[in-house]
């Protein structure tokens, strides 16, 4: 074997192995999908067409000698030859032609076929598959389901440990801040209207007395201990409890669950979104109700 | 006046050449600066918080992409048109007072007209669409600049003395024809200032088209615009360099005048490979793909047509630089033609599309195709224009190994990168979310980005490397006499 | 016949002008119309929104930002809806982008808000640990070109009859009107308002008081068109 093709195959060997190494055993993987396998069965012929063509031209240039006809004409001393054209280019050049076809009729057929029907298809496959599989998780793969929706979703705004981002997004290890409870009590709150259409009236503060505020809202940040019996009292006499709960469990219809998180009150906030004193957040649409379901799960566990 | 040799005039080229290996500076500075900045975003404020405006990876892009296209490669393309047309028309600029004056008047023009450029982008005066960011009043500019080309081709065929054309001059006929048209139609916009009675920036216009329509012209126009400025007029210098440096015969007509039939007829299908899964209609898209497919045989055929014309003469490619840059070229173009075919398969897009794996392809071409063979071309007019000896061949030799390692460390890592990218996208996890959130299949680029950012210096140090070589052989190279020039290009060790 | 082409220039270069014009007649002519047609709740930008789309070109944003979802389900996860071709019906020009160094935000005003926007535009990596995205601080004080965007507006108004002041049909039956002023002091003061609306939810007071004297810087344009892509 000469040095030439030794270094092509080389060449190509080590190619493939460092696209396989990094791609195929990457984070992605190959992840079973048809279409990453395409891709990279792409790549391969790619690189292997190309080495192996070239070869064979170096070859014709080291051994062969040029011959043929050369026609009358020439400029700057430039000659031409009259050969035919090489075959192998010839008969891949029909090839191609008739792939072409193919793909035109029967790849994806003209007037038959429809990228939103493939899509279609996809999807209720994708969803039938999971929906099986859905009816099984629950306790702590519920929990792990969620935590991998929050890493994906909510993570760019929540911070990676969901503590907000110093204050650019709610801590989602306390279900609320001694600010959000004040922010709530001076402004009344109307976000979750789907399952709270009421809302909170504003301007509750005139049922408190100075400094009383400052002890209702560490009261509820707190996540309304028992033994804070004053903040209980205050909680009672801003008439919180009519609408929140005695110990701020929440009722229905009425105000959400304040002493912790539940997945009922996440759904909630993802259905309607929340813009209150740290910012805005944005409802989410697009998640389906498992998935609502566990990222709730998710951050319910995240307090406790 | 019969066997006198022609004394053919190349003030013009000479000036061409000059933009070329300075704007080709620029150009890929700018690029080596992108690769930093994607690898190290600090990079973004190389000058400073002040000038971070002007100095971000997203003001400075455009000028790359166009710097690189409408500085380095058109300027390879008028430079060598101006060495090349003479030669094989058999008829000297010198000859006629108004080709040389078009000549300069097209030169002058031009750098007024790069100049505008590189200050509208610089400001962020740009329509966005890729590859004709201009605004009209530089649209108008190109458009003369272009016109004046074409009188000048056309002015020079009107006096040729060699009655039918070379090939070289079908494919510098076919761009200047390609780009005028494609310009034309994908710059069609509306300045607002006029169309309002005077409100606003006088300089900003609106597309004609919108949404889709826009997005369709704008493929049309931009994958020809890689054809008529990737492809064709580089295809006309490897037809005319190759041979003259090798003393070859090219190897087949007939594989010439297929290669460039099919090439003319196919390449303006296949755009809709940009827009696959996108809003336009699903048989323009299968169109697209089909059409790339078959461009394979028309592209390869220029290339292997060239790659035969090497025949028995290998003893060239091992030891005449100036053969291994077209050599690598020419197999650079090979890989890129087949690559991007490859990349137009419906299922194939679905994971290239967006990723580096895309950036990767337009490296292998522009690098290993485009740039190197302008920078052949060059080299071979350099002693013939300047009448020295290129200054030294060591220097050529290892700037073809060091930019052939930085090529192939540019595209590799972009393959790698582009795949598992479009991987961690698609991937879905065992519960059905999606796997990733965007920032992981960003983290994981990193050392990617950073070997092509390396690899892209080290392209860059090689074009440095032909800059100082083609100063010294304009200064200080060894006088050489009309009969060293026929064929193999004289080179000082 | 080609030796004979080969030999006349002008009989060649117009066989390479039919060889080449060919195939644009038929890639674009057919579909030209149809796909220009809005779909039912697509209205024309605003002043504001397109003086922060204009901010977003300036930037060329689109060389890291698409804005064309593809019909996959790990698109339109991440995402939302594919796009329709209608929806771009007042695009001029379009940003679908070729290029994904950053995410799609053809969607983005449905699930990043204004305070985010606020924050991750001065300083990206300082909300997304390890982004590559460059820090926009100048948007924070230079000031957004309010009558160039009003000069488009009258010029697609005029020329291609985008339906300003026209009652749009919206996707719950409703309709709806994209106001665009008579005058462009009248313009200036529209576009005051609705940056008006995009301050209230931001935290930076030093904002907030250019846009009370009446400066609109550009970041809060560019909000305002990020927000309106939904
Ligand atoms: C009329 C019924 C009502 C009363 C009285 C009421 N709330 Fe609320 N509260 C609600 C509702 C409904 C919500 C959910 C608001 C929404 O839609 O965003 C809420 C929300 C809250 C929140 C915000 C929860 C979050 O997730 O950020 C806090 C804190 C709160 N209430 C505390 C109080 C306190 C303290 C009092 C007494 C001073 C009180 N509420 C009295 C109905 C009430
Ligand atoms: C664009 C940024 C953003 C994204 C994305 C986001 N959030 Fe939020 N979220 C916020 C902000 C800001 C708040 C605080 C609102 C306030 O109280 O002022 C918040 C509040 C919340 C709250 C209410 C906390 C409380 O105690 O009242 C919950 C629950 C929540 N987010 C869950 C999620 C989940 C689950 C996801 C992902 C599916 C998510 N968020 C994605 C910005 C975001
Ligand atoms: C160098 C590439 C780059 C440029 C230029 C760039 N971005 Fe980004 N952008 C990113 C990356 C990477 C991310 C993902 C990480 C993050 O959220 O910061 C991102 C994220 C975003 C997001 C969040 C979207 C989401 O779904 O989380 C928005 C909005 C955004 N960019 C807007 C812009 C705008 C507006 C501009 C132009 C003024 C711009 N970007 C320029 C790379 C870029
Ligand atoms: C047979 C020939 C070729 C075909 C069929 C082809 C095909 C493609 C495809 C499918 C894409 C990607 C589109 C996307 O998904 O975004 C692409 C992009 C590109 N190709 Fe090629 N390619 C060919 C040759 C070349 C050559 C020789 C060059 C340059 C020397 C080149 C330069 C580019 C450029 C610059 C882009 C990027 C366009 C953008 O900005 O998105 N291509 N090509
Ligand atoms: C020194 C060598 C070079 C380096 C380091 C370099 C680097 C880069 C970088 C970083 C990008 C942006 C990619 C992205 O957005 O992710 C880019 C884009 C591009 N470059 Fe270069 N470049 C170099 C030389 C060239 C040359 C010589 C040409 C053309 C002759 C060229 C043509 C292009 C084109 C067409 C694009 C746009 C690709 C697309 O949109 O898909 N580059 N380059
Ligand atoms: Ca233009
Ligand atoms: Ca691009
Ligand atoms: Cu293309």
């Amino acid at each position: 074997m000469n040095k030439l093709v030794l270094t092509g195959i080389i060449t190509t060997i080590v190619m493939l192995a460092a696209t396989w190494m990094a791609v195929g055993g990457s984070k992605g993987g190959m992840n079973d999908d048809i279409v990453n396998l395409l891709a990279v069965a792409g790549a391969v012929v790619l690189v292997l067409a190309t080495v192996f063509v070239v070869l064979k031209y170096v070859r014709q240039m080291q051994d062969d000698t040029a011959t043929g006809t050369l026609a009358d004409e020439n400029w700057d001393g430039i000659g031409e030859y009259k050969n035919e054209l090489p075959m192998g280019w010839a008969i891949t050049f029909l090839l191609t032609m008739i792939w072409g076809v193919w793909y035109w009729f029967v790849g994806y057929p003209l007037n038959a076929y429809s990228q939103i029907g493939e899509y279609n298809e996809d999807v209720s496959a994708h969803n039938t598959k999971f929906e099986a599989q859905y009816k099984d998780i629950t306790g702590d793969r519920l929990v792990e389901m969620g935590e991998s929706v929050f890493l994906a979703e909510c993570k760019v705004c929540h911070g990676l440990s969901a503590d907000g981002i110093e204050g650019k997004a709610a801590d989602l290890n306390h279900r609320i801040s001694k600010e959000g409870v004040v922010h709530a009590i001076m402004n009344g709150a109307s976000n979750l209207k789907s399952d709270f259409p009421g809302g909170m009236p504003a301007g509750l503060n005139y049922m408190f007395a100075d400094g009383e505020i400052d002890k209702v809202a560490a009261y509820v940040a707190a996540g309304l201990p028992a033994s804070d019996t004053e903040g209980a009292a205050l909680f009672e006499k801003g008439t919180c409890t009519g609408c929140h709960g005695a110990s701020g469990e929440g009722m229905a219809y009425a105000g959400p669950k304040l002493n912790g998180f539940d997945i009922a009150t996440v759904a909630s906030v993802l259905k309607d979104g929340k813009k209150a004193n740290i910012g805005t957040m944005p409802a989410f649409e697009r998640l389906n109700d498992k998935q609502i379901e566990a990222v709730g799960a998710y951050i319910t566990s995240l307090s406790k | 006046m019969e066997n006198r040799p022609l004394e053919y005039d190349y003030s013009v080229a000479k000036m061409f050449m000059l933009s070329t290996v300075v704007l080709g500076i620029v150009g890929m500075l700018v690029g080596v600066i992108l690769a930093w900045q994607l690898a190290f975003p600090g990079a973004n404020l190389f000058l400073g918080e002040a000038l971070g405006e002007y100095t971000n990876f997203s003001r400075l892009r455009p000028l790359h992409t166009d710097a690189v296209i409408f500085g380095f490669t058109l300027s390879g393309v008028f430079a060598t048109w101006y060495y090349v047309g003479q030669r094989v028309l058999k008829v000297s600029m010198a000859e006629s007072k108004l080709l040389m004056f078009l000549g300069k008047l097209h030169f002058w023009l031009y750098l007024v007209g790069v100049a505008a450029v590189v200050v509208s982008l610089v400001l962020g005066i740009t329509t966005s669409k890729e590859y004709a960011e201009f605004e009209w009043p530089i649209d108008i500019a190109i458009v003369i600049v272009w016109v004046i080309w074409g009188l000048s081709i056309f002015g020079l065929i009107g006096i040729r003395r060699e009655r039918s054309l070379y090939i070289s001059i079908w494919y510098y006929i076919a761009t200047f024809l390609g780009i005028a048209m494609l310009y034309l139609f994908n710059n069609m916009e509306v300045p607002t200032y006029f169309a309002s009675g005077g409100i606003g920036a006088w300089y900003h216009s609106v597309s004609m088209y919108a949404g889709t329509n826009d997005a369709l012209v704008q493929w049309w126009y931009g994958h020809n615009a890689v054809a008529f400025g990737f492809t064709v007029p580089i295809v006309a210098m490897i037809y005319y360099f190759l041979p003259k440096e090798s003393g070859q015969a090219v190897y087949s007509y007939k594989l010439s005048l297929l290669s460039f039939w099919g090439l003319m007829f196919v390449y303006l299908w296949a755009g809709g490979h940009h827009l696959l899964f996108s809003t336009v209609p699903d048989w323009m898209q299968t169109m697209g793909s089909v059409f790339s497919i078959v461009l394979i045989l028309p592209s390869w055929g220029s290339a292997i047509n060239m790659l035969l014309t090497m025949k028995g003469e290998w003893q060239q490619v091992a030891s005449s630089p100036l053969i291994k840059f077209m050599v690598l070229a020419s197999t650079f173009y090979m890989f890129s033609t087949l690559e991007g075919p490859i990349q137009a398969i419906k299922s194939v897009n679905a994971l290239a599309h967006f990723t580096d794996w895309i950036v990767g392809h337009v490296h292998d071409g522009v690098l290993g195709w485009v740039g190197f063979m302008i920078m052949a071309a060059l080299f071979h007019m350099a002693p013939r224009v300047f009448k020295r000896e290129i200054y030294s061949k060591s220097m050529m030799n290892s700037q073809f190994w060091i930019q052939t390692l930085g090529v192939i460390l540019y595209f590799t890592s972009m393959w790698i990168a582009g795949i598992t990218q479009g991987m961690m996208w698609r991937a879905h996890d065992e519960f059905g979310n999606l796997a990733y959130s965007f920032i992981d299949t960003v983290s994981v680029l990193h050392p990617y980005f950073t070997i092509r950012a390396v690899g892209g210096t080290l392209y860059l140090v090689g074009f440095l490397m032909f800059a100082w070589n083609m100063y010294k052989t304009m200064t200080a190279g060894r006088r050489v006499e009309e009969s060293e020039l026929q064929n193999a290009t004289p080179m000082a060790a | 016949m080609f030796h004979w082409l080969e030999k006349r220039p002008f009989f060649f270069a117009v066989g390479v002008f039919i060889a080449i014009a060919f195939a644009g007649l038929v890639e674009i002519v057919p579909n030209f119309y149809k796909a220009s047609q809005p779909v039912v709740g697509t209205t024309p930008y605003s002043t504001l929104e397109l003086a922060g789309r204009h901010v977003y070109i300036k930037n060329s944003c689109n060389a890291c930002h698409s804005q064309l979802i593809r019909p996959f389900k790990a698109e339109t996860d991440r995402y939302g809806h594919y796009s329709l071709s209608g929806e771009y019906a007042y695009d001029r020009p379009f940003l679908w982008g070729s290029k994904r160094t950053g995410p799609d935000l053809m969607r983005v005003g449905n699930y990043r808000t204004t305070d985010w926007h606020e924050n991750h535009m001065k300083d990206p990596a300082g909300v997304v640990p390890g982004s590559i995205m460059p820090k926009y601080t100048w948007m924070y004080t230079n000031l957004a070109d309010i009558d160039t965007a009003y000069a488009e507006q009258i010029t697609i108004k005029n020329v291609f009859a985008v339906p300003y002041n026209k009652p749009i049909p919206m996707k719950d039956g409703s309709t709806s009107v994209v106001k665009l002023a008579d005058t462009l002091d009248g313009a200036h003061a529209s576009a005051l308002e609705e940056a008006k609306l995009v301050t209230a939810d931001m935290k930076d007071q030093a904002i907030k008081d250019m846009v009370e004297a009446g400066n609109i810087p550009e970041i809060v344009a560019i909000i305002a068109y990020m927000n309106s892509l939904k």
